[in-house]
């Protein structure tokens, strides 16, 4: 076996990137045995060991940069929560990214994702242009001093097809709920969540500030957004860049109008539902209640849950810049959602994410699985029933 | 005295439903006593009224109360013990909740332990205790932490105090460091060194006479009456008993030559890293240039069998400690440490954890396995396998640090230089560290009056250390207490019985001066035994070692239990009632009985058992008594014996075993098999393993049939 040289002043660097709890880390292997990557087979689960990875930052050693090591770090952090050291996991893998983003090594399959941001504000290749138009034939109001809330829309469900129902959904559900809201439209950006993941501070600085200075200049004080992940960055990196603002999920802003009465459920459409809880939903922003509550407004709906719910929710495999890489069909964490959803008995699985979504369809699809188990938004299985 | 016995039998707690109490009351006036009384609650108002007025008229001076546990109703059943002899027979938790109810055999047990209760009584003496004039001073042996903290507290309990210190300052080992581990909440920084205000304390204490420049010439006597020699012209003090806190030395670093100590000059000892700390800077001896990577070598030397094969408890916080001086001297520098395991219990984990956030990398790893040598860049180059890796490492060093153990001071000098038949020195268990029973009696040694605190006691932290000298203290006044009213020390506190030796008929086998396990006896110069009542600790090991059955105490003897053996009624061979002797320790074995009646399991009624102060104190011609009598079998309890021995009196457990192998004589000579007896050693929480042995040896028995002797 080759001796290896620790580098230390690179470590330093590590943490001065943002990994500043890598020395907290005490090696345990806690946070190993907890991530999802053990639940599946492949090179990614062989290759990416979290506590393994941190002990390399620590000594500032070389060989973890690939895309099956370091960047299979889907950011749901399952280990975060059950580190006894209180270790910021998911910190210490952005600051080990951090280092490569700086020097441009990061993986080629997320150089056009970086592209399509600076030059478009949006991850997906999509013309700035066309940020809103989803919204034909919806008549969706632009955000004004007079609009209470800012509705903010994912890049994801501004550009994709599929996701594109999802932002539909939404404000089509607002709208029947009598909630006031408005979006700004092409001059916003992409919120900036997972490229920061990804270790492209400098990029998402610029985003954050982008949309800072517009929300600031309209005056925005509350904000709707359709993604969790949104919810995180708007909640936990936009105050330090001098964007403060009362966010909240969209199904946050549902339940509560369900729980009001302000909008009216039919039940057509109700029966059996799973329910899938997004990583960034439930352990990033802690929302576990206001999706179910959601549901079971909704006459004759009934909540199976699945095994592994809640905190302990396996992750689809779309954050932390997954979304955007491929991982092989047998490999993928949606696969064990979607037999863990179908061996429930349920016919539809909800969630509420757009990269939940795209995630859980995909596998769906693949494992032709689709005559069995429909993949819904909450806010479309809301939108069906008005 | 003469005695008037009062039988007392309580039919409550189900003894009644269970025993024909009248008829046992018959059995007790087969005796000759002053009276039978029967109660229904015993322990209540009206039964503990009855024995007092007894007591008070005259009509009773010894009492049997035939009820429960001697361990329970302790307050109910307490009596004068310098005018009345009292006996606990237990006929509810051995006899009523381990037998059927009503059953003859049941009956005949009770009967039995009936009889053997009267003859233990009649066996008995009222106490004459050993009451000389007495000293309470307390001498403490260490003017560090530990003893420093010991000479307070008893001063400040108003007991005078000789400290005696070998150097020409108080203070130890702490007075050579720079700063402590964290001592306070949030267990995150670094402590000052406070042990100069403990100093001022001790030499502003009118109670306390600090000797220093002074060691041990010799201590001659026994607790209350040692007559103890300084060096240096110190002069000779009595003392009521003394606290040894020699505290330690580190591990000679001369033999680590694998870790490069001695071969590199930078490859230094953790406690010349605390010097230079203290001195005021950190240097690398080679050139006094100030080192900016320093790695640490935990347990170098440590948990190493060919080394100190134990852990020293603090070297992982010491380590933590000076890595941060290391980064104290320059926020830049890098530490190492290089460990086996990180051992920080108590709050240290706290500690352990702000070190870690301080930027200090670890790195696990066999350490007896880091190879040194010179490096290329910086001055040392360390290699290992780093086993979070799962690959070697290189890294280099301006400083290696060797965390070097802990070793206790007596280990090649007595300190105390006892003038005692079994030599000048504590008797040590392993290490070199004083054999105490240490699971249940830290503070105790084998030398009774000589209680053990800090580092000499085991390794341990600073603050521990000063604890130590606080218990060791509170275990010194006892003691000088104690020994003043001619009571004995734990474990058999209160015990006012000593060994009485009828010494004409000694032949100066010297048994009883080697098997004592506290050194009780000094000899003279032709071998006969000098008895020292205060050192002793009343086990009886010494009656069990006598061949000639010389030994005595007013209450436990010889005599007695080869009495109470013989008052068994044995019935014939044609019966098939086999009769089992139990020889059982009083200190685990026992109270594990009663947790068998408590928890209501059943054995073969055939055994009666007889409480033993230890397994030692067996006299091996109780077995020959008991066989010769048509016993068919004899069972003995006690305590787990060898390196992690659970036996109070540190040896009785295994030299009753020894003796056990001597048995094979006697019966040879009785043409009887071996397997009549056994011995088994049970701990307090076995319980449940005493009827299991106790029907297994009843087939065993049945298959060997009856003992011939019976009716001889």
């Amino acid at each position: 076996m080759e001796t290896k040289i620790p580098f230390l002043e690179v470590s330093d660097a590590i943490v001065m990137s943002g990994a500043e709890t890598l020395y907290w880390c005490m090696q345990c292997g806690l946070c190993t045995g907890t991530c999802p990557w053990r639940l599946v087979p492949g090179e990614a689960s062989e290759q990416f060991n979290v506590r393994l990875v941190q002990r390399m930052g620590q000594l500032g050693l070389e060989g973890f940069e690939s895309e099956n090591c370091l960047f299979a770090c889907t950011t749901c952090r399952a280990c975060v929560d059950r580190c006894p050291r209180g270790v910021d996991i998911i910190g210490n893998i952005r600051g080990m990214r951090a280092m490569l983003a700086e020097v441009g090594t990061i993986p080629p399959s997320l150089k056009p994702i970086a592209g399509s941001l600076h030059s478009q504000g949006n991850p997906w290749s999509g013309p700035r242009e066309k940020r809103t138009e989803w919204t034909e034939g919806l008549d969706v109001p632009a955000f004004s001093a007079d609009t209470e809330y800012l509705l903010f829309v994912c890049c994801t469900s501004c550009y994709d097809i599929r996701s594109r129902k999802i932002a539909k959904a939404v404000v089509t559900s607002l709208r029947a709920a009598g909630i006031s809201f408005g979006i700004v439209g092409a001059e916003e950006s992409c919120c900036g969540e997972s490229i920061r993941k990804i270790g492209d501070e400098a990029l998402f600085s610029k985003l954050a500030e982008s949309n800072i200075n517009l929300y600031n200049g309209k005056g925005v004080k509350k904000i709707i957004v359709t993604s969790p992940h949104c919810l995180y960055t708007f909640n936990n990196e936009y105050p330090e860049l001098g964007g403060e603002y009362e966010v909240y999920h969209y199904t946050e802003i549902l339940a509560q109008a369900a729980a009001e009465g302000k909008i009216s459920l039919s039940g057509k459409m109700a029966g059996e539902v799973v329910m899938h809880d997004p990583c960034y939903l439930g352990r990033h922003n802690d929302i576990y209640d206001a999706p179910r509550n959601l549901i079971t407004s909704i006459p004759g709906a009934d909540i199976k849950e699945l095994a592994r719910n809640r905190k302990n929710s396996v992750c689809c495999g779309g954050g932390g810049g997954r979304v955007w890489m491929e991982t092989k069909a047998g490999e993928r964490f949606a696969e064990l959602r979607i037999t863990e959803a179908i061996e429930s008995g349920a016919k539809t699985l909800v969630t509420s994410c757009p990269y939940c979504i795209t995630m859980l369809e995909d596998s769906c699809n693949v494992m032709g699985k689709q005559s069995e188990l429909k993949v819904m938004d909450l806010s479309e299985l809301v939108a069906e029933n008005l | 005295m003469d005695q008037k016995i009062g039988v007392y039998i309580c039919s409550g707690c189900g003894i009644g439903e269970a025993i024909d109490c009248q008829a046992l009351g018959s059995v007790a006036e087969e005796f000759s006593i002053a009276k039978v009384d029967h109660s229904e609650m015993l322990c209540g108002v009206t039964g503990i009224e009855t024995i007092n007025s007894d007591i008070a008229s005259g009509a009773v001076n010894c009492v049997v109360i035939a009820a429960c546990s001697g361990r329970v109703k302790t307050g109910e059943f307490c009596f004068d013990p310098m005018t009345v002899i009292s006996e606990r027979l237990n006929i509810r938790e051995h006899v009523a909740w381990c037998q059927p109810a009503g059953a003859e055999d049941t009956q005949m047990m009770a009967d039995d332990y009936m009889r053997m209760a009267i003859t233990r009584v009649q066996k008995t003496t009222l106490p004459k205790p050993y009451l000389e004039e007495l000293d309470k001073t307390v001498l403490v042996i260490g003017g560090g932490v530990s003893g420093l903290q010991a000479a307070l507290e008893a001063a400040k309990a108003d007991y005078k105090v000789i400290l005696a210190e070998k150097e020409a300052s108080l203070g130890g080992q702490m007075l050579n460091w720079y700063k402590n581990t964290p001592t306070q909440a949030p267990y995150q920084e670094l402590s000052e060194i406070s042990v100069q205000a403990t100093i001022d304390e001790v030499t502003s204490n009118p109670n306390i006479t600090v000797k220093t420049n002074v060691t041990i010439e010799k201590i001659a006597g026994a607790p209350g009456m040692f007559d103890v020699t300084f060096s240096n012209g110190g002069g000779t003090n009595r003392i009521g008993s003394i606290v040894l806190a020699a505290g330690w030395k580190p591990y000679d670093a001369s033999k680590l030559e694998s870790l490069g100590f001695g071969k590199f000059p930078d490859v230094i000892t953790n406690v010349q890293m605390e010097e230079m700390a203290k001195a005021g800077a950190i240097a690398c001896p080679s050139d006094g240039s100030a080192p900016s990577v320093v790695a640490f070598i935990q347990c170098a030397g440590s948990r190493d069998q060919d080394h100190l094969p134990y852990c020293s408890a603090v070297c992982c916080r010491v380590s933590l400690k000076q890595a941060l001086y290391v980064k104290e001297q320059n926020e830049e520098n890098k530490a190492i440490v290089f460990y086996k395991d990180m051992r920080t219990p108590e709050q240290a984990e706290e500690f352990y954890k702000q070190v870690q956030k301080n930027g200090v990398v670890f790195v696990k790893t066999d350490t007896s396995k880091v190879t040194i040598s010179e490096g290329s860049e910086r001055k040392l180059s360390i290699e290992t396998m780093d086993e979070l890796l799962g690959e070697p490492i290189q890294i280099e060093a301006d400083l290696v640090v060797l965390a070097t153990g802990m070793q206790p001071a007596t280990l090649d000098d007595p300190i105390l230089n006892l003038e005692y038949r079994q030599g000048p020195a504590m008797p040590q268990l392993k290490y070199g560290f004083p054999d105490s029973h240490f699971i249940c009696f830290p503070y105790e040694t084998r030398r009774t009056g000589i209680y053990a605190a800090g580092c000499v006691r085991q390794p341990m932290t600073a603050s521990r250390a000063a604890n130590d000298g606080t218990g060791a203290a509170l275990k010194a006044i006892q003691c000088v207490e104690m020994a003043s009213q001619g009571k004995a020390v734990h474990p058999r506190a209160g015990d006012m019985s000593y060994p009485d030796l009828f010494i004409q008929r000694c032949t100066q086998c010297k048994r009883c001066t080697e098997e004592c396990p506290f050194g009780m006896y000094n000899e003279d110069v032709k071998g006969t035994p000098l008895p020292h009542p205060t050192r002793c600790r009343r086990c009886a090991i010494c009656m069990g070692s006598c061949p000639e059955r010389i030994i005595s105490f007013n209450n436990y003897s010889v005599d007695m239990i080869g009495s109470m053996i013989k008052s068994v009624n044995v019935p014939d061979e044609y019966d098939e009632k086999p009769r089992v002797i139990g020889f059982i320790c009083e200190n685990d074995a026992f109270p594990s009985l009663d947790m068998v009646g408590i928890n209501k399991l059943n054995y073969p009624p055939w055994f009666r058992f007889i409480p033993l102060r230890c397994l030692g104190s067996l006299n091996l011609v109780w077995i020959a008594d008991a066989l010769s009598k048509g016993i068919d079998g004899i069972v003995l309890f006690g305590c787990k014996f060898g390196d992690d021995y659970q036996c109070h009196f540190i040896q009785g457990s295994e030299l009753a075993n020894t003796r056990m192998t001597k048995i094979k004589e006697t019966l040879d000579r009785l043409v009887l098999e071996s397997d009549r007896i056994r011995f088994e050693q049970i701990s307090i929480d076995q319980y449940e393993r005493i009827p299991a042995i106790l029907e297994e040896f009843t087939q065993r028995l049945e298959e060997l049939g009856p003992n011939p002797y019976k009716g001889f």
